[in-house]
């Protein structure tokens, strides 16, 4: 992510998702507040929190109409905006530490970015909630576990701490690819394309890990982005075996069971577990409404058979959708049936269409049956292939340098691996940075396209964003 | 579809018959009907048949096999005729008189001698020519072999070698070099040598296995259950087990015979043909006949037991206008009489390997197998194709059918999993014949032959036969297309079904190899060229793309039907590429299988295939997959590959970097610089030509580009540019026009701005 900075003063770091069009009346305000963190503080400073944040927006949208403020520099704390949607806004604000660098801007918008993707993909938007009941009940229902969820990755006790560049290399919204050779290559495609044919008749898609680094996809960028994260945050082996997302894992000496533990402090323990309303800004709030947990930890698991399984959907007792997991694909904007299968290293999530003739359960099991018969071979093969050419957790490491490189084109970074960025000291990192550019080339042919296009028709400016330390 | 019409369609409408089968004899036979012919023999050395009478012996030459096929006569003095074998230089006739002597003459001096059993106890079974350095001709006697050598001062033979054994009788086939003695009571023991140009190598003695009817009787084996066969250039032995009803194998090796399992027989008369190393069993009394390729260690029958066929000239004459041979058969005024046309008949006598000779009619047969019958009738497309790959023989033939077996199958969208197997069928193949060199032979000589035009090697009026038939033939293809629409429809996806379609029609014999070709055959390989590219012309006109002319002209020069990466490309791919309706990404699967089977034989795949999947993958605008096949060099980087790249990438802007990434990567410095400066990166452009040092790509051009974009500042800095770096760019009159329309352009602006 490339954070610059961790936070340690108290309340260092607000977010709030709000929707402009609401609460335009006077004394109606709390109705534009979608989601606050942290949920306990008064209303009074929820309300002049996004109070500022309005009211720069549309002071700056008199200038910009179509791109308004992106960030407010303060002298103690920076204002980071995203627009999510049309007139709803996530801003974050974090705390300025002297003793620490910049944020790095960008990075957190792009945190705010991910986490609404991931909703998109799970929930739909944000509006279309809305709309489906303009009480607001039904958003807040949706969006406070969603967001809770994602955020407890990040919490220690009841602060939330976002990892810094000293912690983790990471771009969100990219993905991390496997280098493989030709003949991996492909054996994947011709796995790909076996899986391809199991679903019948019906489209379907597929991605394919290994390790926590992308193997193959046939998804749209978009939705391979989100679903590659979603699969790195909760699929992976890794975060199966170990019970703890690859944020809690890139932190050390961080725990699984002192974050949940957080959680549950800084939240009312009454609350049900499935069942999540917020006790006072929502009207509705006598109201329970079913919501799935897609970010709830450790609740994925490997059944015998080698798929995973999870018990998020089959919460929604008594309604009539399956148990099945499903995700809203952006490109298409169709309902998917998710279905994934772990051997070994190898992560594979197939999408099915939901609109089938069969119901989910009977095409799901019938694409489950389909894959075991003719792919477990071809997987196997694959798996071995892979395994083979994998260079280890340290693959990419490059002796004496830590690195960030983000092919913005094709929405993939390569960082230094997380067990090595630890090992610089403080004043390496703050020093220097010795090179920038595209040095890129000669350490992976071909696999980042780096135009060193910049001349006086380039209309894509300088994008590629590359950080090379040195060690001393 | 277009697979279905040239498998099968063509073989109904030619099995004048009508029946089903895989095997068939082909109408004319070789007549060798002489007055006063005192019967005929097969020498299997010199591949003749010899017809002798009182004072003459006529014989005919069987391969190449040709209905046409005229005698060429000998003097030879009168007596009695045991058996007759052409010395292998031909210089000498050897005819057995007696059980005691043989004759021999000189056919050019006339010379003759004779050469007789020292003692009157033992007498010669028989004899043959051998190609061995010790010596020239061996007898077969009740006590032995003696070897003998041609002493050319004295024209006389003389001992070499003598090997002493009780022979009851003996089996010699010149094919394998092996002639193996029977001996014992029931003459199941055996003694074999194989006399080859290395040298003389004794097998083991070895029993063969004989069931016994009751407990004790003793069979006798006689020499017309044995039968010595070369398949894949592997010798073995059959047996017949009249007891057990079993044909028992057995597998000569150096230093040991092994038997290899037996096969179920049907009829107490049992006699095998081997037809392009496929073991034919023919079950006499049953009249029909099994296959078995005996290549893999399974022993199951390729097909079902099918009657042998009578491929009928007549029947097809009425029913298609043919030209070819048609007026000289007719001519002939030949017609399958009631009883040459007895199939299995009492009278015929199985020739090594593919002949039958009916010696009650004086005719000879040769056997054929018919490919598109055996590769209609099974449904394990990918075993079907291992077994036409192996065919040496009609190797066209052969390959057609795996073309159009390989379009078939992706047509009718079986599963992924088989084509793969079907794939990895041919691409193994392919490599195996590289490897083997076969293939890069056929290649060579085509190379040699760069035009239709050569191949009239006929020495009488070739242009003649050509011109006329040109009008037939042409009018003929018209005939055909017009009656079916399906092999219209073929015709146009495909030349080589064409082509195939005449060549059944034409009765064209098939052909060993290009040497063999005699003057009779050329003739009709004239016929059949003009045919294919005549029709061609016809049916294509001006869409005859260079690759089709290939076709024809390669025709008589493959050696093996193994398919290159090449024509995987331009006659399964493309056409199938033409024809699929629907969601490309079927043909993407069976191209990545194909692409996986050529990677894991380390075969080079045509770029214009990559350019294919490109162009699918496009299509349904799978672009991240697409990016996925570049990045880890599925598709290995060329200059057709990046073209493909950045033509598809004008909707997809990350395929079109792929492609100038990889223009740059190939050190293709000019193309690169022309895109640069076509996507608007002047600078850029520039600097790079100037870096690598790129002449090519001139200054107006860059010029050009940025006036187009109306900027002056554009213009004013690639100007710059090259007045700074190209020395007396000053002087020239991209400059002087350039300059002034910048002139102009900023005063404009002045001009504007006050």
């Amino acid at each position: 992510m490339g954070l610059s900075s961790a936070s340690t003063a108290t309340e260092a770091i607000k977010l709030c998702i709000f929707d402009l069009r609401r609460g335009q009346q006077e004394g109606q305000e709390l109705d534009k507040i979608l989601f606050f963190f942290p949920a306990d503080l008064p209303f009074s400073t929820q309300l002049s929190v996004i109070g500022l944040s309005e009211g720069l927006i549309t002071f700056t949208r008199i200038f910009s109409p179509e791109a308004a403020c992106e960030l407010i520099e303060a002298e103690r704390h920076s204002h980071v905006f995203y627009e999510a949607e049309p007139d709803i806004w996530m801003v974050m604000i974090v705390e300025k530490n002297e003793s620490e660098a910049i944020w790095r801007i960008a990075a957190l918008q792009k945190v705010l970015k991910e986490v609404h993707s991931l909703f998109l993909m799970f929930h739909g938007s944000i509006r279309a909630l809305l709309e489906k009941e303009p009480a607001g009940g039904l958003i807040r229902a949706h969006l406070h576990p969603f967001m809770m969820d994602y955020l407890r990755d990040f919490l220690f006790g009841k602060k939330l701490l976002l990892p810094s560049f000293r912690d983790c290399l990471k771009e969100c919204g990219t993905v991390q690819m496997l280098n493989v050779s030709r003949e991996a290559a492909i054996e994947v495609q011709s796995l790909v394309r076996l899986l391809e044919s199991c679903a019948g008749s019906s489209p379907c898609y597929s991605l394919i890990l290994f390790q926590d680094l992308l193997v193959s996809t046939t998804l749209s960028p978009v939705d391979t982005i989100n679903l590659f994260t979603y699969a790195v945050l909760r699929l992976t082996p890794r975060t199966i075996s170990s019970g703890v997302s690859s944020w809690s894992y890139l932190r050390k000496g961080s725990t699984g069971s002192s974050v949940t533990a957080g959680y549950t402090l800084a939240h009312s323990a009454s609350v049900p577990d499935q069942y999540y309303c917020l006790p006072d800004t929502s009207p509705s709030g006598d109201n329970n409404y079913h919501v799935v947990r897609p970010l709830k930890r450790d609740r994925w698991s490997k059944a015998k058979d080698g798929f995973l399984v999870t018990d998020i959907w089959s919460a929604e007792a008594g309604s009539s959708t399956s148990a099945t997991p499903t995700i809203w694909l952006q490109q298409t904007e169709e309902r998917m049936y998710l279905c994934a299968y772990q051997f070994r290293s190898l992560t594979l999530i197939l999408v099915v269409p939901v609109a089938s003739i069969l119901n989910g359960e009977q095409l799901v099991s019938l694409v489950k049956q389909q894959v075991l018969e003719n792919a477990s071979l071809k997987m196997l093969k694959v798996e071995e292939k892979l395994s083979k050419g994998w260079g280890g957790e340290n693959a990419y490491h490059v002796s004496g340098y830590r690195y960030l490189l983000v092919d913005v084109d094709r929405n993939v970074s390569r960082a230094s691996p997380p067990g090595k960025v630890t090992t610089l000291t403080k004043d390496q990192v703050l020093r220097t940075v010795i090179v920038k550019g595209p040095k890129v080339g000669r350490l992976f042919p071909l696999q980042f396209s780096i135009p060193k296009v910049v001349s006086l028709a380039c209309t894509t400016t300088a994008n590629v964003n590359e950080v090379w330390h040195k060690k001393f | 579809m277009s697979g279905k019409a040239s498998s099968s369609q063509p073989t109904v409408r030619l099995s004048g018959s009508g029946g089903l089968s895989h095997v068939y004899i082909q109408y004319p036979p070789l007549r060798c009907n002489i007055s006063g012919s005192r019967g005929l023999f097969y020498d299997d050395g010199n591949k003749l048949l010899h017809s002798p009478t009182s004072d003459r012996v006529f014989s005919w030459k069987t391969v190449p096999f040709s209905s046409l096929a005229d005698p060429i006569s000998d003097l030879i003095s009168e007596g009695p005729i045991l058996s007759i074998r052409y010395s292998l230089d031909e210089k000498f006739i050897a005819v057995q008189r007696s059980n005691h002597d043989i004759q021999f003459w000189h056919r050019e001096t006339g010379e003759t001698f004779s050469q007789r059993c020292r003692s009157e106890s033992e007498s010669i079974l028989g004899f043959f020519w051998t190609d061995c350095p010790l010596c020239d001709i061996v007898f077969v006697k009740t006590s032995g072999l003696d070897f003998f050598a041609y002493n050319s001062e004295s024209k006389l033979l003389h001992l070499v070698e003598t090997r002493k054994l009780n022979v009851s009788w003996y089996v010699y086939t010149h094919e394998s070099r092996l002639v193996l003695l029977a001996s014992g009571m029931q003459c199941k023991t055996f003694n074999g040598f194989q006399l080859s140009s290395m040298g003389i190598i004794r097998l083991p003695r070895f029993e063969m296995a004989m069931a016994k009817p009751e407990a004790d009787s003793k069979p006798v084996l006689a020499a017309e259950d044995i039968f010595i066969i070369t398949v894949y250039g592997r010798i073995y032995c059959v047996q017949v087990d009249r007891v057990a009803m079993l044909l028992h194998l057995y597998r000569f090796y150096r230093d040991a015979v092994v038997q290899q399992g037996s096969l179920p027989i049907y009829s107490s008369r049992i006699s095998v043909s081997v037809v392009d190393n496929v073991l034919l069993v023919h079950q006499v009394d049953a009249k029909v006949v099994i296959l078995y390729d005996i290549f893999a260690d399974s022993q199951a029958p390729i097909s079902a037991p099918l009657p042998l066929l009578l491929r009928d000239l007549r029947r097809y004459n009425s029913s298609a206008s043919q030209s070819g041979r048609e007026d000289c058969e007719s001519s002939e005024a030949n017609i399958v009489s009631e009883n040459e046309a007895t199939i299995y008949g009492d009278d015929w006598t199985f020739l090594v390997p593919d002949l039958i000779c009916d010696a009650a009619n004086k005719i000879l047969w040769k056997i054929h197998l018919d490919l598109e019958a055996i590769s209609a009738s099974s449904s394990e497309m990918p075993s079907v194709l291992e077994f036409l790959q192996r065919r040496k023989l009609e190797v066209k033939k052969a390959k057609q059918l795996c073309l159009a077996m390989a379009r078939t199958v992706i047509l009718e969208r079986r599963p992924v999993a088989m084509v793969a197997r079907a794939m990895d069928v041919l691409v193994t193949s392919y490599s195996h014949s590289i490897k083997m060199g076969s293939y890069l032979k056929g290649i060579k000589s085509e190379k040699a032959l760069p035009s239709t035009a050569t191949y009239v090697g006929s020495p009488s009026s070739a242009a003649d036969t050509t011109a006329s038939r040109m009008g037939v033939l042409g009018r003929s293809a018209k005939h055909e297309s017009a009656a079916s629409a399906d092999s219209e429809h073929f015709n146009r996806t495909s030349t080589f079904s064409t082509s195939d379609t005449e060549e059944n029609a034409s009765f064209e014999p098939p052909k060993t190899n290009p040497s063999d070709i005699q003057s009779v055959d050329s003739r009709m390989d004239v016929g059949a060229n003009v045919q294919t590219s005549s029709s061609q012309h016809h049916l294509l006109g001006a869409s005859n793309t260079p690759l089709d002319a290939n076709v024809s002209e390669q025709q008589e020069e493959l050696t093996s039907p193994a398919i290159a990466p090449d024509e995987m490309y331009g006659f399964v791919f493309t056409p199938v590429e033409e024809e699929m309706v629907g969601d490309p990404s079927y043909l993407v699967a069976i191209i990545v299988e194909f692409l996986h089977s050529a990677n894991s034989e380390k075969i080079k795949v045509h770029p214009n295939l990559y350019v294919l999947t490109i162009q699918l993958l496009a299509r349904n605008e799978r672009y991240t997959e697409l990016g996925l096949f570049v990045i880890n060099k599925i598709l290995e980087p060329s200059k057709e590959v990046a073209l493909q790249l950045l033509e598809s990438g004008r909707q997809n802007i990350q395929t079109r970097k792929l492609g100038l990434d990889m223009l740059r990567q190939l050190s293709l410095h000019h193309d690169y610089v022309l895109f640069l400066v076509q996507d608007g990166y002047y600078l850029e452009a520039l600097r790079y030509a100037r870096k690598y040092k790129v002449n090519t790509v001139r200054p107006s051009l860059f010029l050009e580009a940025a006036y187009a974009s109306n900027d002056s500042q554009r213009l004013a800095a690639v100007l710059r540019f090259f007045s700074d770096f190209i020395p007396g760019f000053q002087n020239t009159s991209d400059h002087n026009t350039y300059y002034r329309i910048l002139n102009e352009m900023s005063s404009s602006i002045a001009g504007h701005c006050f």
